[in-house]
């Protein structure tokens, strides 16, 4: 074996699929090209061979970024500096969400020191949903989305890397997040990271939430006043730190008889009435019914389950999220212990 | 506004229609009956259907080579396509254009294109007689992965754009052009990255879903509708025969057809949720899917018994025959 | 050594002797290996209908799959030829010349005159023509015509298997832009063919049959319409010469002259449209240098002034057949 295999690693998940639906059409959401995505993984090794990490994980797709990172890696990377080793995961690739998670259940089972991801709310929500206690970096492709942030990739680079070779303890830079599961018929379904929001139309259709009529009630883990989509609701009406013990829900009514009305981005471009009748405290742990009799359930703002009148839901708010990096955290822990300076002895 | 139950059993029908047509032809294509090049448009039904339903006689559209489906959404008659495929005198183009030349301009289907690519501008031109004339109309080009990369498929992307016209530009993303991946020949991965590069909206859908479609399509005829320019949409799906027929495939994964019908076919998925939302039931989709068979079967008999063109027609519809 | 092979065959083989000679010479086209990118077999096809079937395997990355995207490719093709390859691009039917013309006959044809005699542009475009498949208008045609019109390309029609070897080897080796037409009913078509490699020179028609009566000016698959029908001809003591052109551009008139002065008769037979086309540009050619050996005037027998027809029964129509020839033989011998 050589040196490399002891060598910590990474797992690196990018969505190439994200970032191309309807919102760019009934609004006014950014494209984030998938060589752009290339490019961003292509910092993360830059940072990642600098710290020493040994191998990256990649997922397979059928899209074109695993592609694109062959070609990359068949071209030398700039000046001097070395990449790690990348390992396309060995799966099925049936270009569908479940091949993210698939992915990141083969990285977890590969004992990799972290996840990066690449993408928007719904990438981070598959990714969480089997990530366990590996901590994950949160990159956003794109304006449309709350859980990741948009952050230089050569950076975020550093914080994971900095974490997965032990040189930043985890514990001291990590936070646990919370989560909204669903219930279908007593069963455990699905998570969101962000917001679950009901709604009266009948379809998964083109996936995306973006008129106000049909919205029925919303559960939020966070809800921040400064943030885009359904979490906005909440956030301009009662703002919840990703850190508070709880979270919101609301029940929505038509703009016309509702007692508030939220103008709210509902995506990049679009801002929406919307009608709350009324907001709530919601205590994790505690299961609340949903009221309607049938319609679709969006998870952090893309419809995901259709469901009838012989099916009962229920939502939870539960603290046993996915841990996340915080990337400012372990850079100033970084420079506190004088990890990436030193002082020239010449 | 969600569908009637009026127009969910009309994309249905559309849908069955299509899928009956095609089977059909896989099976009479095999006895050596059926002159030409067959595209067969199985598997892609969805797609089809879920912009069909949103246009009415002012909208024209553009096909490519694997047209059946347009034409049966557009409207044209099902036994005057199937005559024309069998090549016979009472064909929707009297035999002389066959299945890759089907066409009926009363209905606003501008033709099925033996040259992949040359659709779309054409489908400006609809758009911008329908915006010089108001009517309201839009016009549609559908064509294909491999279409994509074609010179005039860029190019009337940038027309439309700069024009602002109605028109909308359906890239059904099947994964192959005849035997070549998309994943080899389209340099960016999905067309919305080429819209935006050409200042227009570009949104990928699950071509399998007809209400994914339906509603992707429904905001784009809406904005061409509205004057508000033209609009790009990837379909994703997959075609469930060769790229013509004879066509011994050997490009393609193991099973990959089977899981495929499987496990994503449109009309299963349109039957599970119309029927599990208690909209339809399976009755009355089984009602339609006899009337369906017995319209195909009628159609070929028909075909079949129908004579073929008169040997004088060889000199018509040109302007001097020498 | 020769053997029974088919035109199909006999292509495969010249691009293969000729890549093997010739490190520069590549081959390009959509899904000339067919099945780049896709799960199941690489080579899966060789063209639409398997002509460069094996090369692949053999050769690798040069032979090379393209998008469709026919303006670039083609002109790539021609972009190389100028910079240090001898790239055989395959435009899989003629009917799609519309698409990348331009790079054709604006570009390639040019070069070499424009730039002064600095430029050389050895590309060959292998494409596909004619009727007889079923495939309606914008898949039959026979546009050779329209590229003979064009000074500076070169034009390639070759009837058998052992033509098409020959002229396809000299077309691959040949500095100028060849465009190399091959009739699609031809593939199946077997003959002799020498196996080791051999160069057809260019501009010498071959007289396929030697008669004293009437001249039969013929290219391409007509070739073999134009034996049958001198072959029924022979019964009524009708005696033809049959010269096959070979190549439309450079165009072999000394021979043709040379028969027509012989015979003193002459039809034109080809595929192609009537006007402004190989039979028109034979009988100016006849008229112009041979009107004195004239017994009787030219008659032409070609497709119609129309497009294919997809019916069969007026496909069959269109195409021109043996009887059509032999009575304008009888014709311009007066025997009608
Ligand atoms: C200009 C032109 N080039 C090539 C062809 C041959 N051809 C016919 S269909 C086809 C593939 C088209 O692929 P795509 O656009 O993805 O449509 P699909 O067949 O997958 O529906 C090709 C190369 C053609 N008809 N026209
Ligand atoms: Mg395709």
């Amino acid at each position: 074996m050589s040196l490399d295999d002891h060598a910590p690693s990474i797992g690196v998940l990018a969505n190439p699929a994200a970032g191309r639906d309807i919102r760019r059409l009934v609004a006014q959401a950014s494209v984030f090209p998938i060589a752009e995505k290339r490019n961003m993984i292509t910092r993360l090794f830059s940072s990642l061979g600098m710290l020493g990490v040994g191998t990256v994980y990649m997922m397979s797709d059928g899209n074109g970024i695993a592609d694109r990172i062959r070609h990359a890696l068949e071209t030398p990377p700039p000046s001097d500096q070395i990449w790690p080793k990348v390992v396309f995961l060995d799966m099925p690739i049936e270009d569908r969400a479940v091949d993210t998670l698939v992915a990141a259940e083969k990285m977890v089972a590969h004992g990799v020191g972290g996840i990066i991801v690449l993408g928007g709310d719904g990438t981070h929500r598959l990714v969480a949903s089997r990530a366990g206690d590996v901590p994950i970096t949160a990159l956003s492709t794109g304006t449309n989305n709350v859980f990741p942030a948009m952050r230089e990739a050569s950076i975020a680079g550093l914080a994971a890397g900095l974490v997965a070779t032990g040189q930043v303890p985890v514990g001291d830079c990590a936070v646990r997040n919370k989560v909204l599961r669903v219930d279908v018929n007593g069963v455990e379904s699905d998570l969101a990271l962000v917001d679950l929001c009901t709604s009266t139309e009948l379809w998964i259709g083109s996936r995306a939430l973006w008129r106000a009529e049909g919205l029925d009630q919303l559960f939020l883990s966070f809800a921040e006043a400064d943030a885009i989509g359904l979490s906005s609701i909440g956030g301009l009406i009662r703002p919840v730190t990703r850190a508070a013990e709880g979270g919101l829900w609301l029940n929505l009514a038509d703009p016309a008889s509702a007692p508030i009305i939220v103008t709210a981005p509902l995506a990049p471009g679009l801002m929406i009435d919307i009608g709350v009748e009324a907001v709530q405290d919601l205590r994790p742990g505690e299961a609340i019914s949903l009221r309607a009799e049938r319609g679709v359930v969006a998870l952090d703002g893309e419809r995901e389950i259709e469901f009838s009148q012989t099916d009962k839901l229920a939502v939870r708010l539960e603290w046993d999220g996915p841990l996340t990096l915080d990337i400012s955290k372990v850079m100033t822990y970084a420079a506190e212990h004088e990890l990436l300076h030193r002082v020239n002895a010449n | 506004m969600p569908l009637s139950k009026d127009e969910l059993l009309k994309a249905y029908r559309m849908m069955k229609t299509i899928r009956e047509f095609e089977e059909r032809l896989h099976v009479e294509f095999a006895t050596g009956e059926i002159p030409g090049f067959v595209h067969l448009y199985a598997g892609e039904e969805a797609s089809a259907t879920g912009f069909c339903m949103h246009l009415d006689d002012r909208d024209k559209i553009a096909s490519n080579h694997r047209g059946h489906g347009h034409s049966i959404g557009k409207g044209c008659d099902v036994d005057a396509m199937m005559a024309e495929i069998y090549g016979r005198g009472n064909g929707l183009c009297g035999g002389k254009g066959g299945s890759m030349h089907i066409a009926d301009l009363s209905k606003g289907m501008m033709g099925a294109n033996g040259i992949v690519g040359g659709g779309s501008p054409l489908a400006c031109g609809a758009a911008l007689a329908a915006k010089q004339l108001g009517t309201g109309g839009v016009a549609i080009s559908f064509f294909g992965d491999g279409a994509s990369n074609q010179g005039t498929s860029m190019e009337s992307l940038n027309l439309a754009s700069v024009w602002n016209l109605p028109c909308i530009f359906v890239v059904e993303n099947n994964g192959y052009a005849e035997a070549t991946s998309s994943k080899y020949s389209v340099a960016c991965d999905d067309a919305a990255d080429r819209a935006s590069a050409f200042n227009m909206p570009g949104v990928v859908v699950d071509g399998h879903d007809f209400f994914a479609v339906y509603e992707a399509a429904g905001e784009a005829v809406k904005r061409a509708r509205e004057g508000k320019g033209p609009t790009l949409i990837e379909c994703k799906l997959n075609r469930y025969y060769g790229h013509f027929e004879g066509d011994a495939q050997t490009y393609r994964g193991k099973d990959e057809v089977k899981n495929l019908r499987a496990t994503i076919d449109c009309l299963d998925r349109f039957r599970a949720k119309v029927t599990s939302a208690d909209l339809l039931s399976e009755a009355e989709l089984d009602v339609i899917d006899g009337e369906v068979a017995a319209l195909i079967d009628g159609s070929v008999e028909k075909a079949k018994a129908a004579p073929m063109p008169a040997p004088a027609e060889l000199l018509t519809d040109v302007y001097i025959s020498y | 050594m020769a053997r029974n092979i088919s035109y199909q065959q006999a292509i495969g083989e010249a691009l293969a002797q000729e890549m093997e000679r010739d490190e520069t010479v590549i081959l390009m086209g959509e899904d000339v290996a067919g099945g780049a990118g896709s799960p199941g077999e690489d080579d899966a096809w060789g063209g639409v209908l398997g002509v460069t079937k094996g090369l692949y395997g053999k050769f690798g990355d040069r032979v090379m799959d393209t998008p469709i995207t026919e303006s670039a490719f083609i002109g790539a093709a021609v972009g190389a030829a100028t910079s240090g390859l001898r790239p055989v691009a395959e435009l899989m039917f003629i009917d799609f010349m519309g698409v990348c013309f331009d790079q054709m006959f604006n570009q390639a044809a040019k070069f070499r005159y424009m730039f002064g005699g600095n430029a050389e542009t050895p590309v060959v475009i292998r494409t596909m023509y004619g009727a007889g498949f079923r495939a309606a208008a914008q898949h039959s045609q026979c546009l050779y015509p329209v590229f003979t019109h064009i000074p500076g390309l070169k034009v390639v029609t070759p009837s058998t298997p052992y033509d098409a070897k020959g002229l396809l080897i000299q077309s691959i080796r040949d500095n100028d832009p060849v465009i190399f037409c091959e009739h699609k009913a031809l593939y199946t078509l077997e003959g002799d063919v020498p196996e080791e490699a051999y160069a057809i020179p260019f501009g010498e028609a071959n007289v396929t049959r030697e008669g004293d009566d009437v001249t039969i000016v013929t290219l391409g698959r007509m070739l073999h319409v134009a034996h049958e029908a001198a072959d029924a001809l022979a019964k009524e003591k009708i005696s033809c010469e049959v010269v096959d052109l070979r190549t439309t551009s450079p165009m072999d008139t000394d021979t043709i002259i040379e028969s027509v002065e012989n015979t003193g008769r002459l039809v034109v037979l080809d595929e192609s449209h009537p006007r402004c086309s190989i039979a028109t540009d034979v009988s100016a050619i006849v008229a112009q240098e041979a009107f004195g050996a004239l017994k009787a005037p030219i008659r032409m027998v070609t497709a119609p002034h129309v497009p294919v027809p997809f019916a069969e029964n007026l496909e069959d129509l269109y195409i021109p057949d043996a009887g059509q020839v032999q009575q304008a033989v009888r014709t311009v011998m007066g025997k009608d």
